[in-house]
Protein backbone atom coordinates (compact mmCIF):
# COMPACT_ATOMS: atom_id res chain seq x y z
CA UNK A 1 0.00 0.00 0.00
CA UNK A 2 1.30 3.61 -0.64
CA UNK A 3 0.96 6.38 1.04
CA UNK A 4 1.81 9.80 -0.25
CA UNK A 5 0.38 12.76 1.50
CA UNK A 6 0.47 16.71 0.10
CA UNK A 7 -0.64 17.82 3.49
CA UNK A 8 2.18 20.29 3.36
CA UNK A 9 0.88 22.31 0.29
CA UNK A 10 -2.63 21.58 1.31
CA UNK A 11 -5.10 24.36 0.35
CA UNK A 12 -8.47 22.51 0.70
CA UNK A 13 -9.38 19.83 2.83
CA UNK A 14 -10.46 17.72 0.25
CA UNK A 15 -9.18 14.30 0.50
CA UNK A 16 -8.41 12.34 -2.76
CA UNK A 17 -7.71 8.47 -3.83
CA UNK A 18 -6.14 7.61 -6.87
CA UNK A 19 -7.32 4.03 -7.70
CA UNK A 20 -4.88 2.63 -10.33
CA UNK A 21 -2.80 -0.15 -11.58
CA UNK A 22 0.01 1.71 -13.75
CA UNK A 23 2.41 3.31 -11.53
CA UNK A 24 2.69 6.33 -14.08
CA UNK A 25 -0.58 6.93 -14.10
CA UNK A 26 -0.45 7.08 -10.50
CA UNK A 27 2.05 9.56 -10.05
CA UNK A 28 0.69 11.78 -12.53
CA UNK A 29 -2.60 11.64 -10.88
CA UNK A 30 -0.99 12.64 -7.81
CA UNK A 31 1.08 15.71 -8.84
CA UNK A 32 -2.09 16.94 -10.87
CA UNK A 33 -4.02 16.64 -7.90
CA UNK A 34 -1.16 17.95 -5.41
CA UNK A 35 -0.61 20.80 -7.45
CA UNK A 36 -4.52 21.59 -7.12
CA UNK A 37 -4.06 21.76 -3.21
CA UNK A 38 -5.45 18.36 -2.18
CA UNK A 39 -4.18 16.19 -0.03
CA UNK A 40 -4.06 12.91 -2.28
CA UNK A 41 -3.60 9.26 -1.81
CA UNK A 42 -2.65 6.20 -3.99
CA UNK A 43 -3.92 2.37 -4.14
CA UNK A 44 -2.63 0.28 -6.69
CA UNK A 45 -5.73 -2.30 -6.85
CA UNK A 46 -9.45 -2.34 -5.87
CA UNK A 47 -8.98 -4.24 -2.35
CA UNK A 48 -6.35 -2.32 -1.20
CA UNK A 49 -8.43 1.27 -2.02
CA UNK A 50 -11.36 -0.17 -0.45
CA UNK A 51 -9.41 -0.67 2.75
CA UNK A 52 -8.23 2.85 2.52
CA UNK A 53 -11.89 3.92 2.05
CA UNK A 54 -12.78 2.22 5.36
CA UNK A 55 -9.96 3.75 7.30
CA UNK A 56 -10.31 7.78 6.20
CA UNK A 57 -13.16 9.75 4.50
CA UNK A 58 -12.05 10.60 1.41
CA UNK A 59 -13.94 13.45 -0.86
CA UNK A 60 -13.15 11.93 -4.23
CA UNK A 61 -11.86 8.62 -5.67
CA UNK A 62 -10.36 8.30 -9.28
CA UNK A 63 -10.69 5.02 -10.62
CA UNK A 64 -9.18 2.81 -12.69
CA UNK A 65 -11.30 -0.09 -14.42
CA UNK A 66 -8.92 -2.85 -15.48
CA UNK A 67 -6.80 -3.74 -12.50
CA UNK A 68 -5.69 -7.13 -11.31
CA UNK A 69 -7.14 -8.48 -8.10
CA UNK A 70 -10.18 -6.56 -7.88
CA UNK A 71 -11.53 -4.29 -11.05
CA UNK A 72 -12.99 -0.99 -11.00
CA UNK A 73 -16.44 -2.15 -11.51
CA UNK A 74 -16.30 -4.47 -7.93
CA UNK A 75 -15.04 -1.52 -5.87
CA UNK A 76 -17.96 0.41 -7.53
CA UNK A 77 -20.11 -2.16 -6.65
CA UNK A 78 -18.48 -2.20 -3.19
CA UNK A 79 -18.72 1.12 -2.73
CA UNK A 80 -22.52 1.50 -3.83
CA UNK A 81 -23.94 -1.60 -1.65
CA UNK A 82 -22.07 0.37 1.89
CA UNK A 83 -24.75 2.88 3.44
CA UNK A 84 -21.45 4.46 4.96
CA UNK A 85 -19.54 5.23 1.71
CA UNK A 86 -22.21 5.06 -1.41
CA UNK A 87 -22.12 9.36 -0.90
CA UNK A 88 -18.30 9.10 -1.85
CA UNK A 89 -18.22 10.25 -5.72
CA UNK A 90 -16.40 8.50 -7.94
CA UNK A 91 -14.94 9.85 -11.25
CA UNK A 92 -14.04 6.24 -13.53
CA UNK A 93 -10.50 6.90 -15.70
CA UNK A 94 -10.29 4.21 -18.00
CA UNK A 95 -8.74 3.18 -21.15
CA UNK A 96 -11.83 1.20 -22.20
CA UNK A 97 -13.94 3.65 -24.00
CA UNK A 98 -16.73 1.82 -25.13
CA UNK A 99 -20.42 3.01 -24.37
CA UNK A 100 -21.16 0.07 -23.08
CA UNK A 101 -18.57 0.48 -20.38
CA UNK A 102 -18.84 3.76 -20.09
CA UNK A 103 -23.24 3.37 -19.44
CA UNK A 104 -22.31 0.47 -16.78
CA UNK A 105 -20.01 2.69 -14.95
CA UNK A 106 -22.49 5.51 -14.59
CA UNK A 107 -25.89 3.08 -14.04
CA UNK A 108 -23.34 1.55 -10.88
CA UNK A 109 -23.45 5.44 -9.56
CA UNK A 110 -20.23 6.47 -10.84
CA UNK A 111 -20.35 10.31 -10.83
CA UNK A 112 -18.19 10.40 -14.18
CA UNK A 113 -16.31 8.75 -16.99
CA UNK A 114 -13.24 10.42 -18.51
CA UNK A 115 -11.72 7.70 -21.64
CA UNK A 116 -7.87 7.87 -21.32
CA UNK A 117 -5.83 9.42 -22.14
CA UNK A 118 -7.62 12.20 -20.27
CA UNK A 119 -7.48 15.90 -20.85
CA UNK A 120 -5.61 17.58 -17.48
CA UNK A 121 -7.94 20.75 -18.02
CA UNK A 122 -10.99 18.98 -18.49
CA UNK A 123 -10.09 16.39 -16.15
CA UNK A 124 -9.63 19.34 -13.51
CA UNK A 125 -12.30 21.12 -14.85
CA UNK A 126 -14.42 17.93 -13.42
CA UNK A 127 -12.76 17.10 -10.54
CA UNK A 128 -13.83 20.66 -9.27
CA UNK A 129 -17.21 19.97 -9.95
CA UNK A 130 -17.62 16.59 -8.58
CA UNK A 131 -15.97 17.96 -4.88
CA UNK A 132 -17.87 21.48 -5.11
CA UNK A 133 -21.25 18.78 -5.34
CA UNK A 134 -19.49 16.91 -2.67
CA UNK A 135 -19.34 19.82 -0.15
CA UNK A 136 -23.24 21.01 -1.21
CA UNK A 137 -24.36 17.56 0.09
CA UNK A 138 -21.95 17.08 2.98
CA UNK A 139 -23.23 20.78 4.07
CA UNK A 140 -26.73 19.48 3.26
CA UNK A 141 -26.53 16.31 5.28
CA UNK A 142 -25.14 18.19 8.25
CA UNK A 143 -27.56 21.08 8.05
CA UNK A 144 -30.38 18.15 8.44
CA UNK A 145 -28.32 16.32 11.01
CA UNK A 146 -28.11 20.08 13.06
CA UNK A 147 -31.61 20.16 12.17
CA UNK A 148 -32.33 16.69 14.07
CA UNK A 149 -30.17 17.76 17.13
CA UNK A 150 -32.74 20.42 17.83
CA UNK A 151 -35.95 18.50 17.39
CA UNK A 152 -34.27 16.10 19.68
CA UNK A 153 -33.59 18.85 22.03
CA UNK A 154 -37.01 19.71 22.29
CA UNK A 155 -38.52 16.46 22.62
CA UNK A 156 -36.07 16.19 25.89
CA UNK A 157 -36.88 19.52 26.91
CA UNK A 158 -40.49 18.52 26.90
CA UNK A 159 -39.63 14.96 29.03
CA UNK A 160 -37.60 17.08 31.18
CA UNK A 161 -34.33 15.53 30.32
CA UNK A 162 -32.79 18.60 28.18
CA UNK A 163 -28.96 18.94 28.76
CA UNK A 164 -27.97 22.53 27.65
CA UNK A 165 -24.80 21.25 26.22
CA UNK A 166 -26.13 18.89 23.73
CA UNK A 167 -26.79 21.77 21.58
CA UNK A 168 -23.26 23.20 21.92
CA UNK A 169 -22.23 22.35 18.49
CA UNK A 170 -25.60 23.16 16.33
CA UNK A 171 -24.70 26.42 18.24
CA UNK A 172 -21.51 27.08 16.75
CA UNK A 173 -23.25 27.18 13.13
CA UNK A 174 -22.76 31.15 12.04
CA UNK A 175 -26.62 31.22 10.41
CA UNK A 176 -29.89 31.06 11.12
CA UNK A 177 -30.03 27.11 12.50
CA UNK A 178 -26.98 28.13 14.92
CA UNK A 179 -28.90 31.12 16.31
CA UNK A 180 -32.16 29.26 16.91
CA UNK A 181 -29.67 26.66 18.63
CA UNK A 182 -28.32 29.54 20.68
CA UNK A 183 -31.48 30.75 21.81
CA UNK A 184 -32.82 27.59 22.55
CA UNK A 185 -29.81 26.78 24.95
CA UNK A 186 -29.96 30.01 26.78
CA UNK A 187 -33.43 29.92 27.31
CA UNK A 188 -33.50 25.73 28.25
CA UNK A 189 -30.57 27.18 31.19
CA UNK A 190 -32.01 30.16 32.03
CA UNK A 191 -35.13 27.92 33.03
CA UNK A 192 -33.21 25.23 34.09
CA UNK A 193 -31.32 27.53 36.83
CA UNK A 194 -34.78 28.92 37.89
CA UNK A 195 -35.88 25.50 38.73
CA UNK A 196 -32.91 24.77 40.11
CA UNK A 197 -32.97 28.01 42.92
CA UNK A 198 -36.51 26.71 43.70
CA UNK A 199 -35.58 23.40 44.29
CA UNK A 200 -32.63 24.78 46.65
CA UNK A 201 -35.42 27.00 47.91
CA UNK A 202 -37.44 24.32 48.91
CA UNK A 203 -34.64 21.91 49.98
CA UNK A 204 -33.78 24.90 52.67
CA UNK A 205 -37.77 25.78 53.46
CA UNK A 206 -37.18 26.01 56.89
CA UNK A 207 -39.50 27.52 59.00
CA UNK A 208 -38.14 30.46 60.85
CA UNK A 209 -40.43 31.92 63.40
CA UNK A 210 -38.73 34.60 65.91
CA UNK A 211 -40.33 32.85 69.14
CA UNK A 212 -39.27 36.05 70.99
CA UNK A 213 -40.71 38.01 68.69
CA UNK A 214 -44.07 35.67 68.37
CA UNK A 215 -44.17 35.77 72.20
CA UNK A 216 -44.89 39.89 72.23
CA UNK A 217 -47.14 40.09 69.15
CA UNK A 218 -49.44 37.52 71.39
CA UNK A 219 -49.17 38.95 74.28
CA UNK A 220 -49.89 42.09 72.74
CA UNK A 221 -53.65 40.46 71.78
CA UNK A 222 -53.83 38.14 74.32
CA UNK A 223 -53.24 40.66 77.33
CA UNK A 224 -55.84 43.38 76.31
CA UNK A 225 -59.10 43.23 78.53
CA UNK A 226 -61.07 42.42 75.62
CA UNK A 227 -58.84 38.69 74.85
CA UNK A 228 -59.60 37.58 78.74
CA UNK A 229 -63.03 38.25 78.33
CA UNK A 230 -63.34 36.77 75.08
CA UNK A 231 -61.31 33.82 76.21
CA UNK A 232 -63.19 33.64 79.32
CA UNK A 233 -66.85 33.38 76.99
CA UNK A 234 -65.56 31.50 74.00
CA UNK A 235 -67.12 28.37 75.23
CA UNK A 236 -70.01 29.95 76.39
CA UNK A 237 -70.20 31.24 72.39
CA UNK A 238 -69.91 27.67 71.27
CA UNK A 239 -72.29 26.11 73.60
CA UNK A 240 -74.77 29.07 73.13
CA UNK A 241 -74.31 28.38 69.33
CA UNK A 242 -75.60 25.01 69.15
CA UNK A 243 -78.36 25.93 71.72
CA UNK A 244 -79.60 28.19 69.27
CA UNK A 245 -79.41 25.75 66.47
CA UNK A 246 -82.17 23.30 68.38
CA UNK B 1 -75.47 19.64 64.03
CA UNK B 2 -73.85 23.24 62.69
CA UNK B 3 -70.92 24.42 62.37
CA UNK B 4 -68.87 27.89 62.70
CA UNK B 5 -65.73 27.71 59.93
CA UNK B 6 -63.40 30.74 60.75
CA UNK B 7 -61.03 31.11 57.13
CA UNK B 8 -57.77 33.26 58.32
CA UNK B 9 -54.59 34.12 57.18
CA UNK B 10 -52.64 36.26 59.29
CA UNK B 11 -51.18 38.53 56.18
CA UNK B 12 -53.40 39.52 52.95
CA UNK B 13 -53.10 38.24 48.74
CA UNK B 14 -53.02 34.00 50.77
CA UNK B 15 -56.63 33.86 48.26
CA UNK B 16 -58.28 33.35 51.66
CA UNK B 17 -61.36 34.55 49.50
CA UNK B 18 -61.08 32.39 46.97
CA UNK B 19 -60.31 29.52 49.13
CA UNK B 20 -63.29 30.18 50.87
CA UNK B 21 -65.34 30.71 47.55
CA UNK B 22 -64.71 27.31 46.45
CA UNK B 23 -65.10 25.34 49.53
CA UNK B 24 -68.61 27.26 50.14
CA UNK B 25 -69.93 25.76 46.35
CA UNK B 26 -67.90 22.48 47.06
CA UNK B 27 -69.88 21.55 50.39
CA UNK B 28 -73.28 23.54 48.71
CA UNK B 29 -73.06 21.56 45.60
CA UNK B 30 -73.04 18.34 48.07
CA UNK B 31 -76.36 19.46 49.55
CA UNK B 32 -75.08 21.96 52.30
CA UNK B 33 -77.25 24.58 53.53
CA UNK B 34 -73.86 27.30 53.53
CA UNK B 35 -73.89 30.78 54.64
CA UNK B 36 -70.84 33.03 53.72
CA UNK B 37 -70.07 35.86 55.72
CA UNK B 38 -68.08 38.72 55.05
CA UNK B 39 -66.30 39.84 58.07
CA UNK B 40 -63.31 41.93 56.03
CA UNK B 41 -65.41 45.40 56.55
CA UNK B 42 -62.03 47.36 55.52
CA UNK B 43 -61.85 45.54 52.41
CA UNK B 44 -64.55 43.45 51.53
CA UNK B 45 -64.47 41.13 48.05
CA UNK B 46 -65.70 37.76 48.23
CA UNK B 47 -68.90 38.84 46.89
CA UNK B 48 -67.69 39.87 43.40
CA UNK B 49 -66.52 35.75 42.90
CA UNK B 50 -70.21 35.39 43.78
CA UNK B 51 -71.27 37.32 40.75
CA UNK B 52 -73.22 39.42 43.04
CA UNK B 53 -73.55 43.51 41.96
CA UNK B 54 -72.94 46.24 44.87
CA UNK B 55 -76.16 47.59 43.35
CA UNK B 56 -77.98 44.47 43.81
CA UNK B 57 -76.77 44.28 47.53
CA UNK B 58 -80.34 45.02 49.23
CA UNK B 59 -78.58 45.04 52.38
CA UNK B 60 -75.27 44.71 54.03
CA UNK B 61 -73.55 43.37 56.95
CA UNK B 62 -72.64 46.95 57.44
CA UNK B 63 -76.83 47.79 57.67
CA UNK B 64 -76.71 45.02 60.03
CA UNK B 65 -74.28 46.64 62.05
CA UNK B 66 -75.41 49.82 62.49
CA UNK B 67 -78.77 48.93 63.56
CA UNK B 68 -80.97 49.43 59.63
CA UNK B 69 -81.70 45.75 59.40
CA UNK B 70 -82.03 42.21 60.56
CA UNK B 71 -78.97 39.65 59.98
CA UNK B 72 -81.69 38.09 57.92
CA UNK B 73 -82.33 40.54 55.53
CA UNK B 74 -78.30 40.69 54.71
CA UNK B 75 -78.06 37.04 53.77
CA UNK B 76 -77.93 37.10 49.38
CA UNK B 77 -79.21 33.72 48.20
CA UNK B 78 -76.22 33.35 45.51
CA UNK B 79 -77.33 29.91 44.34
CA UNK B 80 -78.70 30.79 41.52
CA UNK B 81 -75.60 33.15 40.10
CA UNK B 82 -73.59 30.08 40.12
CA UNK B 83 -75.27 28.55 37.15
CA UNK B 84 -74.54 24.87 38.52
CA UNK B 85 -75.64 22.05 39.42
CA UNK B 86 -76.11 22.50 43.44
CA UNK B 87 -78.28 20.48 45.65
CA UNK B 88 -77.49 23.15 48.08
CA UNK B 89 -78.06 26.46 48.80
CA UNK B 90 -75.11 29.21 49.03
CA UNK B 91 -76.07 32.52 51.06
CA UNK B 92 -73.96 35.34 50.78
CA UNK B 93 -73.55 37.53 53.50
CA UNK B 94 -71.87 40.43 51.85
CA UNK B 95 -69.80 43.98 52.85
CA UNK B 96 -70.77 46.86 51.51
CA UNK B 97 -67.76 48.05 49.55
CA UNK B 98 -69.01 51.45 49.20
CA UNK B 99 -66.53 54.27 49.95
CA UNK B 100 -68.57 56.10 52.62
CA UNK B 101 -69.91 52.72 54.41
CA UNK B 102 -66.05 51.75 55.00
CA UNK B 103 -64.85 55.05 56.31
CA UNK B 104 -67.81 54.97 58.86
CA UNK B 105 -66.86 51.78 60.03
CA UNK B 106 -62.90 53.03 60.28
CA UNK B 107 -64.02 55.97 61.57
CA UNK B 108 -67.40 55.07 64.28
CA UNK B 109 -66.43 51.50 64.69
CA UNK B 110 -69.29 49.36 65.65
CA UNK B 111 -70.51 46.93 68.55
CA UNK B 112 -68.42 43.90 67.47
CA UNK B 113 -70.85 41.37 69.77
CA UNK B 114 -73.60 42.08 67.19
CA UNK B 115 -71.77 40.28 65.12
CA UNK B 116 -71.93 37.23 67.08
CA UNK B 117 -75.29 37.30 67.71
CA UNK B 118 -75.58 37.88 64.17
CA UNK B 119 -73.62 34.56 63.20
CA UNK B 120 -76.21 32.46 65.44
CA UNK B 121 -79.52 34.19 63.99
CA UNK B 122 -77.94 33.39 60.82
CA UNK B 123 -77.79 29.58 61.63
CA UNK B 124 -80.84 29.43 63.20
CA UNK B 125 -83.07 31.96 60.61
CA UNK B 126 -81.30 30.20 57.18
CA UNK B 127 -81.01 26.61 58.67
CA UNK B 128 -78.23 26.23 57.92
CA UNK B 129 -75.57 22.93 57.87
CA UNK B 130 -72.46 25.37 57.58
CA UNK B 131 -71.53 28.65 58.24
CA UNK B 132 -67.93 30.00 56.78
CA UNK B 133 -66.50 33.53 58.29
CA UNK B 134 -64.47 35.55 55.78
CA UNK B 135 -61.99 37.56 58.09
CA UNK B 136 -60.03 40.51 57.47
CA UNK B 137 -56.26 39.62 57.80
CA UNK B 138 -54.38 40.67 61.21
CA UNK B 139 -56.00 39.83 64.48
CA UNK B 140 -58.15 42.68 65.12
CA UNK B 141 -61.56 42.04 67.40
CA UNK B 142 -63.84 41.04 64.82
CA UNK B 143 -61.51 38.27 63.51
CA UNK B 144 -60.59 37.27 67.63
CA UNK B 145 -64.26 36.97 68.27
CA UNK B 146 -64.77 34.83 65.12
CA UNK B 147 -62.30 32.38 66.13
CA UNK B 148 -63.82 32.33 69.79
CA UNK B 149 -66.98 31.15 68.17
CA UNK B 150 -66.23 28.92 65.35
CA UNK B 151 -65.62 25.37 66.07
CA UNK B 152 -63.11 25.14 63.10
CA UNK B 153 -60.64 27.55 62.23
CA UNK B 154 -58.25 27.23 58.82
CA UNK B 155 -55.39 29.60 58.52
CA UNK B 156 -54.61 29.88 54.92
CA UNK B 157 -50.62 30.76 54.50
CA UNK B 158 -48.49 30.55 51.54
CA UNK B 159 -45.07 29.00 51.53
CA UNK B 160 -43.24 31.88 52.31
CA UNK B 161 -40.87 33.10 55.16
CA UNK B 162 -43.37 36.39 56.04
CA UNK B 163 -46.41 33.99 56.27
CA UNK B 164 -44.50 31.96 59.09
CA UNK B 165 -44.33 34.54 61.82
CA UNK B 166 -47.62 35.71 61.54
CA UNK B 167 -49.08 31.84 61.40
CA UNK B 168 -46.89 31.33 64.38
CA UNK B 169 -48.61 34.05 65.85
CA UNK B 170 -52.36 33.46 64.72
CA UNK B 171 -51.88 29.60 66.01
CA UNK B 172 -50.27 30.40 69.38
CA UNK B 173 -53.72 33.17 69.85
CA UNK B 174 -56.13 30.41 68.77
CA UNK B 175 -54.78 28.14 71.05
CA UNK B 176 -55.43 30.02 73.82
CA UNK B 177 -59.10 30.79 72.43
CA UNK B 178 -59.98 26.75 72.82
CA UNK B 179 -60.20 26.37 69.05
CA UNK B 180 -61.46 22.80 69.24
CA UNK B 181 -60.37 22.33 65.75
CA UNK B 182 -57.48 23.69 63.78
CA UNK B 183 -55.96 23.53 60.47
CA UNK B 184 -53.57 25.07 57.86
CA UNK B 185 -54.02 25.51 54.35
CA UNK B 186 -50.97 25.97 52.18
CA UNK B 187 -51.66 28.32 49.27
CA UNK B 188 -50.28 29.51 45.89
CA UNK B 189 -46.93 26.81 46.55
CA UNK B 190 -44.76 26.76 43.37
CA UNK B 191 -45.40 23.25 41.20
CA UNK B 192 -41.91 22.54 41.73
CA UNK B 193 -41.94 22.31 45.52
CA UNK B 194 -42.31 18.71 46.51
CA UNK B 195 -46.08 18.73 48.18
CA UNK B 196 -45.08 16.01 50.87
CA UNK B 197 -42.17 17.73 52.07
CA UNK B 198 -44.16 21.25 52.50
CA UNK B 199 -46.91 19.43 54.37
CA UNK B 200 -44.33 17.40 56.98
CA UNK B 201 -42.61 20.70 57.47
CA UNK B 202 -45.36 22.80 57.83
CA UNK B 203 -47.25 20.38 60.44
CA UNK B 204 -43.88 19.66 62.10
CA UNK B 205 -43.27 23.77 62.64
CA UNK B 206 -46.92 24.60 64.20
CA UNK B 207 -47.76 21.24 65.73
CA UNK B 208 -50.96 21.78 63.45
CA UNK B 209 -53.21 19.40 60.59
CA UNK B 210 -52.57 20.58 57.27
CA UNK B 211 -55.61 20.17 55.37
CA UNK B 212 -53.94 20.64 51.96
CA UNK B 213 -51.19 21.77 49.92
CA UNK B 214 -52.53 23.69 46.89
CA UNK B 215 -50.75 24.72 44.31
CA UNK B 216 -50.20 27.89 42.46
CA UNK B 217 -51.94 27.51 38.89
CA UNK B 218 -51.78 29.51 36.12
CA UNK B 219 -55.61 29.09 35.15
CA UNK B 220 -56.47 30.51 38.82
CA UNK B 221 -54.53 33.72 38.02
CA UNK B 222 -56.17 33.72 35.39
CA UNK B 223 -59.91 33.72 36.65
CA UNK B 224 -58.52 35.60 39.09
CA UNK B 225 -62.30 36.85 40.72
CA UNK B 226 -64.07 36.04 37.74
CA UNK B 227 -65.95 33.26 38.84
CA UNK B 228 -65.39 30.16 40.92
CA UNK B 229 -62.72 27.62 40.11
CA UNK B 230 -64.10 24.67 40.97
CA UNK B 231 -67.17 25.05 38.95
CA UNK B 232 -64.90 26.18 35.78
CA UNK B 233 -62.32 23.25 36.58
CA UNK B 234 -64.37 20.88 37.61
CA UNK B 235 -61.55 18.27 36.54
CA UNK B 236 -58.52 20.53 37.32
CA UNK B 237 -56.20 19.06 40.33
CA UNK B 238 -56.57 21.69 42.16
CA UNK B 239 -60.14 20.98 42.45
CA UNK B 240 -59.89 18.51 44.01
CA UNK B 241 -57.31 19.30 46.27
CA UNK B 242 -59.83 22.01 47.24
CA UNK B 243 -62.40 19.06 48.02
CA UNK B 244 -59.73 17.57 50.08
CA UNK B 245 -59.90 21.01 51.96
CA UNK B 246 -63.65 21.30 52.17
CA UNK B 247 -64.13 17.22 53.60
CA UNK B 248 -61.28 17.77 56.25
CA UNK B 249 -63.61 21.28 57.49
CA UNK B 250 -66.26 19.19 57.55
CA UNK B 251 -65.02 16.10 58.90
Amino acid sequence: MTEKSAASSQISPSFVLVVDDNEMNRDMLFHLLQAAGHTTFVAENGRQALEMIKEKPFDLVLLDIMMPEMDGYQVLEHLKSDRALRDIPVIVLSALDEIGSVVKCIEMGAEDYLPKPFDPVLLRARIGACLEKKRLRDQEVSYLKDVAHVTSAAAAVERGQFEAEILTGVAKRPDELGQLARVFQRMAREVYAREQSLKQQVQELRIEIDEGRKARQVAEITETDYFQQLRKRAKEFRNRGQKSDK
Amino acid sequence: MSKIICIHSFRGGTGKSNVTANVTTLLAADGQRVGVIDTDIQSPGIHVLFGLDETKMVHSLNDYLWGKCAIRETAHDVTPHLDADIKGRVFLIPCSSKATEIARVLREGYDVGLLKDGFHKLIKDLKLDVLLIDTHPGLNEETLLSIAISDVLAIILRPDQQDYQGTGVTVEVARKLDVPRMVLVVNKTPPVFGFAEVQSRVEKAYNCQVAAVLFHSEEMMVLASGGIFVLRYPDHPLTAALKQVAANLLA
